[in-house]
This record gives C-alpha cells, structure tokens and sequence, in this order.
C-alpha cells in the first residue's frame, strides 16, 4: 500500500527506474518522508554533508549559492521526481550550495549508506549520476550535444571522468622500514608532503605514514620516535589502478575511512592520491574564486586570478548548469573583478572630487558575457558648476580611466576597437552631457546614432554612484516614448541581419574563405534575437538589461512577447549553449575561441533545434518590419 | 556480562515485554522526539464492546516519517463483523479467520510503539479499545505520552488567526476533510495503515507549523494535544 506507492513512484525517477524491482523494495524499506514548508531552507552551504539523497515527490526547490552578505547565484531549479544533495554524500564534502524549498515540499529520502550500496552494486546507478552530473538539468537536445561533444570525453577533468592518475602526486618520496620515525617525519617536513610511503628491501610498497599517525601513534602516545616507522605505519595500503576513475577512489576512501590512496600504474606505484587532491578537483567553485578576487590587494595578484574565470565555464557546463546561469555566473565573477579593479583605483588615486558612476554596457550590460569580451565601459559623473572643479575631475578622470584600462587589459578584457571606454573623455561625461547624446540619438536617428543606440541602450551601473545611472535610465525611457521615428530606424537596421535560413529551411552557410560551410553563431543569431528583444524593451520602457530579464519583465507588457516571448526564451538559451561548447572545444584545442560552426557536424536533433530557433527569430523580425513598415519607408 | 544480558533478556520476557518505557524529556524539541503515528480499525464505534479489526503503525523521527518501518496487522475477529463495518474496510469475515489473534499481536505492538509517543487522529476510541484489551490479556495498559492530532488541529485553528482562510468555515474534523484542506493525498479506501499514514502526514505538516506558534518542546506539544 504505502511501500507499492513509493515503488511506483520510485520507477519514474531516474536513475532509481533503471534497477530491478527487487532491488526497488529494499530501497523503499529504507526511505522515509520529510515536509518541509516552503523557504525552508532544506541544505545550507557550507553546512556539513548530507546525510541523504532526498528525491522530490511534490514541490520544488531553488539551488543556489551564496557569497557575501547578499548575493545569490541560482545554479538550478528542481522539481518532481528529480534529486538533490548526492555530491554531497559521496564526495564526504561539506554541502556545496544552498538549497531552498520553493513551495511546499516533500522529499523522500534515501539514507547514505543505501546510496552507496546502489552504487557499488549497480552499474546503471552509477552510470546515471555520472552522467547526470554533467547534464541532469538540459533538456533531450542537450544532453544529446553533451553525448558526442569531445569536451565530455578524455580531457574531463571531474570527479567521474578524471582518471586518478591524472591528478596523483607523480613524484613519489619513499623511505625503506628501517628508517627511524624522526626520520620519517623530516623527511615529511622537508618535501612538505603530508604522507610518506614506506618500501621493503625490495623497493616495493609495504605501508604508509601520514600526519595522523605521527599525531595519533606517536604524539599522542608519547612513543620514542627512535623507533623504526614500520612501527607506525598503515597497512594494508588501499590501491587503485591509475586508470580508475577518481569516483572510484572516493568510494575506498569513503569505505575505509582513509585520506590516502596509492597509484598502481602497470604494477608499479605511480604515486599517491590524497582526498584534498580529490577535495581540489571538485573545488574550483566559482565562489572560491569571488573569495579569491577579493582577497587581492593588488592588480598584479589578481592577473593569476582572472586567467582562471575560463575554468569556471567549463566547470560549469560539466554540472550542467543552463547556458543563462553560466553567462550570469560568468559575468557576476568579472563584475567582482571590475569592481576589485576600481577599488584598487579609487585607493590609489584617492576619492574623486565629483560622485561618479562607472558602467558598463554591450554583453558586459547585459550579463551575458562567457569569455572575456572586450571592454565596454564609460563613465557618468555629476553635473559641476565650478571651473575649477571641473578642470581638477578632468585630470582626476583622466589618470583614473587609463589605470582603469590598462589594469584590464592586464586582466585579460582586450581594448576596445571603437575606442568606447571610459578613457575615452567623449565617453567620460557628466549627467547633463550623456541626457544630451541619448536625446540627440533619439531625435536625430542617423545610422550612427542608432549604431551607438544599440550598445550603449544596454548600459548598467557597476560601480560608484548608482543613482547617476538611475536618473539616466529613467531619463532615457522618458525621452523614449512616442518616438516611433528613433523606434522604426532601430527597427530597420536590426532587421537587415537575417538568421541563415535558406528557401527550404536550410542553413545558409559562409561560401568561402577561412569558414567555409560555417555559419557565426553570434552575428546571424544570438545578435539579431538580443536587439529584437532590446526594441522591444525600449518600446515598453523596460529598464533592466539583460536579454533574459528582458523577455520575462515584457511578458505582461508586450504582446508579440507574451506570444512568442517563450520560444525566444529557449532559441536564446539554445544558441548560446551551443556556441559556449564550440568556444570550450576551440579552447580545449587551444585555439581562440570563435563563433563560427560547421552546422553539418551538427546531430539531427540540434540541427532541428537550431532550425527551429533561427526560425523564432525571423518570424519576430516579419511581425517588427509588419508593425514599423511605414516608419521604415525611406530609411 | 553474558549473565547480566541473559538476566535482561529474562527480564523483559515475563510480563510480556511489557515493562514501561523510559520517560522522554519534555524539554525535547518537538522536532528531535520519537513518535509513533497509529490507527486501527475496529468492528464499530462502541470503545466497550467492538474490537480491533487491524492495527497500522509507522515511525516518525522528528518530522521525518519512516516510510519503510512500518505496522500492520490485521486481527482475527473477536465480535462478528457488522455489515456496514465490511463496507468500510472491505475485509469480509471469513478473510479476517485466517489472521494471528489479537493476543498474540498486542506484545508485539506494544514492542514497536515502546519509547515513542503514540501519535493518532480520535485517539481516544483507539486507545480505549486497545488499552481494554490489554487490560483483559495482561493486566496491563500502554504507558506512552500519547497526542491527539485532532485536537493540536482545532489548537491551530484558534491560534494561527487564519482559521476562515486556511481551514474553511465549518471544518469537518474528519481526518480526510484536513487531509484535504493540507493536500495530502488520500486513498480511496480505507485501511489501518494508509490512515496511519494520512495522519502522519498531518502531523508531519503541524510539526513544521507549531514553533512559529510558540509549541517547541514536547511538553507545549502535550499540552495542546494530550488525548
């Protein structure tokens, strides 16, 4: 009755549908139920590892983390028959993120120790969370590019595909038996390793010492440390293959409670593995980098930092995480290096003499950065009346832009080619002046003025005087309205850029040249679907940025979004996604990462996908040419 | 050693198992208490002449319910089924012959519900016939603090202030009309488990209410609950 309703229930959540029915009831012996209202706060980062695997028989809940006092990052949302708090449980690790009841919810829970037996014994079981690890979150097209994609193959670098011999400590340092344990421990406190493996006369592997048993078997014993270290070593060494995967060794450390793990490579120690070298490959979390950003006092400290942003992708990707996350994760991360820089600037020069705000527009604007773009900024300060002043803010500005930009640039943000920085003095303004380009643009629609419309529109305030930008925001939709001329211009020159989509329903890819039979992921698709939505955006006087954030706050508002707002949605996410993985392969190839692909490499389903979201956006451009087609008449 | 295990084993042995179980502090959080949430059915609704038809039971640990560890018996009849009785539980007389007797089941019951506060909707009627029928084969009668959801239900009603919004009007204190004003899902027919499980459903969501009204340690529990 009740255990029939678990195990029914149990066959439709993966990966629990794959296993015998036998083997279902003994699971659901063991399961039992909690209710948790919703906001309740059901695993906290940071907090100690979960004790179960708890599936979601009703409701949902928000993954996400945490740094600072308020920021959020949400990394996922889950719901029926889905799971959560498994990495936790295997890797023995503290919980990595919080997770949130978002309404009502009940989970079932499934106690540790019966994961870890499904696990041993079932190799689907295992397979599944290997897998779902990198793609539990994406949809059937997805997870079918993750399939095939190289990227998932050799060069993984996570708990489930890396081999342990990548990560073990290569050069070994042994000791014979005989050795003394001062010895031992010198040796130890020499190579500032914490395990030191002790060999026979043979030279082959016989046991270990590591830090606890110097603290447990001779500290805290008071032992004479004259003794030979065969006294106080660990036997029987636990082994793994060097092929094996780290997994593997988790689960043998897990088992025997050990933090130490030998390398076996063609029956020959190859070196050792150690749960913090296990603890590191699951550690390059984006959070221990926003900590590592702001411990940095100095530009040249956080040079090494930034170079590492890029790892975050693609550690983001193997768990899966949504393309828009990876971006707004991506551009949270270089925000906090931006801000670090200013910081560090502000410190050094001193505080302005006049408030300012710095901001950033483009893809930076719009939090919808992966790799570094170039650098997108201007800066904003309040109107003066003094002369004086203001010849001391123009010095001030000036020295303070340029350290500005050459820190950057450090940082790995290259120039950028139309020289729209804040070092740039037409670009460094006071409030007054910027109302005066913005409604200059509006009135006077050149194609240049509606060039500049289009990058800067997307401005956000990053650091300094926030309200600066406010009042300049909310300038900009006042200005904006009932300005169909400025509005049916936009209109035009965001519809000339059609999405490569032949007669047929084919691609319409690059002729010749370096890309033959490639199309640009980012010109013919991502470019043309982000300034349909930002006309759309202007139109309504919306005010936030992002592509994303734009097609949810118009959903009310604008009735070509409330009826094609969702498709735009995934096309978005869709295409993105796809160009973020051609980006890592290029990367992982060492090539600088591109956007153009070969859309015959592409499955059917992806090509179907991409068909399909190019096909969003040509039918949103015939409704905008439709509604602006007298306006656009002689433009 | 070994002497003082099997003087142990000899000791709860005579009288059944049935030596009293240690007392819970009432200072516990009401969320860190062991429960037992029961339900039985019985021949009628006289607590002095029906008997139990089936007993289900299932363990909570705080809020977390133990889907896996549960009760459930069904008793030999002791009283003739009535026929509208057979309706309800759709267990007809000669199916119930084939059952262990009650006498045989109470020792064991009382074993699982040992060191746990019993947890019931009308406990009343339930631990009349139970305990009557302890009395008569032992001697003897269930000891546990015991609550009655019912009643920690109508609590709620009065102190939360939302007793119009959440809990509609004229609230039918049936266990399945609250089961459904919570959306806890309710099967069709009746049974001594799946109601067992209905009510520890219930309880499970009044858990997660009561410290935002003030009811955190067993003893504020026993107070608004006591049966």
């Amino acid at each position: 009755m009740i255990l029939e309703d678990v195990i029914e229930f149990l066959k439709k959540a993966p990966p629990f549908q794959f296993l015998d029915e036998s083997v279902l009831k003994t699971v659901a012996n063991s399961i039992s139920m909690e209710f948790y209202p919703k906001d309740t706060l059901i695993l906290k980062q940071d907090g100690p590892p979960s004790e179960s695997l708890r599936i979601i028989k009703k409701g949902g809940v928000k993954v996400y983390m945490q740094s600072g006092s308020d920021d959020e990052v949400v990394i996922d949302y889950r719901g029926e028959g889905e799971n959560f708090g498994f990495l936790s449980i295997v890797g023995k690790d503290k919980v990595r993120s919080n997770v949130k009841a978002v309404e009502d919810t009940i989970c079932y829970l499934v106690d540790k120790d019966t994961v870890l037996r499904l696990l041993n014994s079932n190799p689907v079981f295992t397979e599944y969370f290997l897998k779902s690890h990198l793609d539990k979150y994406i949809d059937k097209t997805y997870r079918e590019m993750h399939g095939k994609s190289l990227f998932y193959g050799g060069s993984d670098r996570l708990l489930f595909t890396t081999q342990v011999g990548d990560i073990a400590a290569k050069a070994v340092i042994t000791t014979t038996d005989n050795t003394s344990i001062q010895e031992a421990a010198q040796i130890m406190s020499k190579h500032k390793i914490s395990s030191l493996i002790v060999t026979d006369g043979k030279d082959l592997p016989v046991g270990i010492v590591t830090d606890r048993d110097l603290r447990e078997k001779v500290v805290a014993k008071g032992r004479d440390v004259d003794e030979p270290v065969k006294n106080i070593m660990s036997i029987p060494l636990m082994r793994v293959d060097s092929k094996d995967y780290c997994f593997e060794a988790v689960l043998k450390m897990i088992k025997h409670n050990i933090h130490h793990i030998l390398v076996i490579k063609d029956g020959k120690l190859q070196g050792v593995i150690t749960n913090h070298d296990l603890m590191l490959l699951q550690g390059t979390s984006p959070l221990s980098f926003s900590k590592d950003i702001e411990n940095q006092q100095t530009i040249e400290g956080l040079i090494p930092v930034s170079k590492r942003i890029n790892s975050v992708v693609s550690l983001l990707l193997k768990e899966g995480a949504k393309a828009g996350n990876i971006a707004k994760i991506i551009s949270e991360l270089n925000d906090r290096l931006v801000k670090k820089i200013l910081a560090i600037a502000e410190k050094k020069f001193g505080a302005s003499p006049v408030p300012y705000c710095y901001i950033v527009f483009g893809s930076e604007g719009r939090k919808e950065q992966t790799f570094k773009t170039d650098q997108d900024n201007a800066l904003i300060y309040a109107d003066i009346t003094s002369k004086e002043i203001e010849a001391e803010a123009n010095k001030y500005f000036h020295e303070f832009t340029l350290f500005v930009r050459e820190s950057l640039l450090k940082c790995g943000f290259p120039l950028c080619q139309a020289d729209y920085m804040a070092s740039n003095p037409q670009w460094r303004r006071p409030l007054s002046e910027w109302k005066k380009y913005f409604s200059r643009w509006i009135s006077t629609p050149t194609p240049e003025a509606v060039l500049k419309s289009l990058i800067f529109f997307d401005f956000r305030p990053l650091y300094g005087e926030f309200g600066l930008a406010e009042n300049l925001r909310d300038y900009l939709i006042k200005t904006l309205k009932g300005q169909n001329v400025f509005l049916a211009r936009m209109a035009s020159a965001i519809t000339k850029n059609r999405p490569p989509l032949g007669f047929l329903k084919t691609f319409i890819v690059e002729k010749s040249g370096e890309h033959k039979n490639e199309l640009n992921l980012k010109f013919r698709g991502i470019g043309p679907l982000v300034d349909i939505v930002r006309l759309f955006a202007l139109e309504s006087g919306v005010s936030e940025t992002s592509t994303i954030e734009r097609i949810k706050a118009l959903k009310e508002k604008h009735p070509v979004i409330k009826e094609v707002g969702d498709e735009l949605e995934q096309a978005f996410e869709f295409i993105t996604l796809l160009r973020i993985h051609h980006q890592i392969e290029r990367i992982e190839a060492s090539a600088e990462p591109d956007n153009f692909i070969n859309p015959g490499t592409l499955s059917n389903l992806e090509k179907k996908s991409l068909k399909e979201s190019f096909q969003v956006i040509s039918t949103a451009q015939d409704i905008i040419i439709e509604q602006y087609k007298p306006g656009m008449v002689g433009s | 050693m070994l002497c003082l295990k099997i003087f142990k084993k000899q000791a709860e042995g005579t009288g059944m198992g049935l030596k009293p179980a240690p007392a819970i502090d009432l200072s516990t959080p009401i969320d860190m208490c062991p429960y037992v949430v029961i339900d039985t059915e019985l021949t009628g609704l006289n607590p002095k002449k029906d008997s139990i038809v089936s007993m289900g039971a299932l363990k909570m640990s705080g809020g977390r319910i133990e889907v896996g560890n549960f009760y459930y018996r069904v008793v030999a009849p002791e009283t003739e089924l009535t026929g509208s009785s057979v309706v309800i539980h759709g267990i007809t007389p000669s199916e119930a012959a084939e059952w262990p007797d009650i006498e045989m089941l109470l020792p064991e019951f009382y074993d699982y519900c040992k060191n746990s506060i019993i947890v019931g909707h009308f406990l009343n009627l339930d631990m009349s016939v139970i305990n009557r029928e302890m009395r008569r084969l032992t001697g003897r009668r269930f000891e546990n603090l015991s609550v009655d959801t019912y009643k920690i239900y109508e609590w709620i009603k009065v102190h939360s202030g939302d007793s119009s919004r959440h809990f509609g009007a004229n609230g039918n204190g049936d266990l399945f009309s609250i089961a459904k004003k919570y959306q806890i899902r309710t099967s069709e027919a009746h049974n001594a488990l799946t109601d067992a499980f209905i009510t520890a459903q219930l309880f499970q969501r009044f858990l997660s209410r009561l410290p935002g009204l003030g009811v955190r340690t067993l003893n504020d529990l026993k107070r608004i609950g006591k049966h």
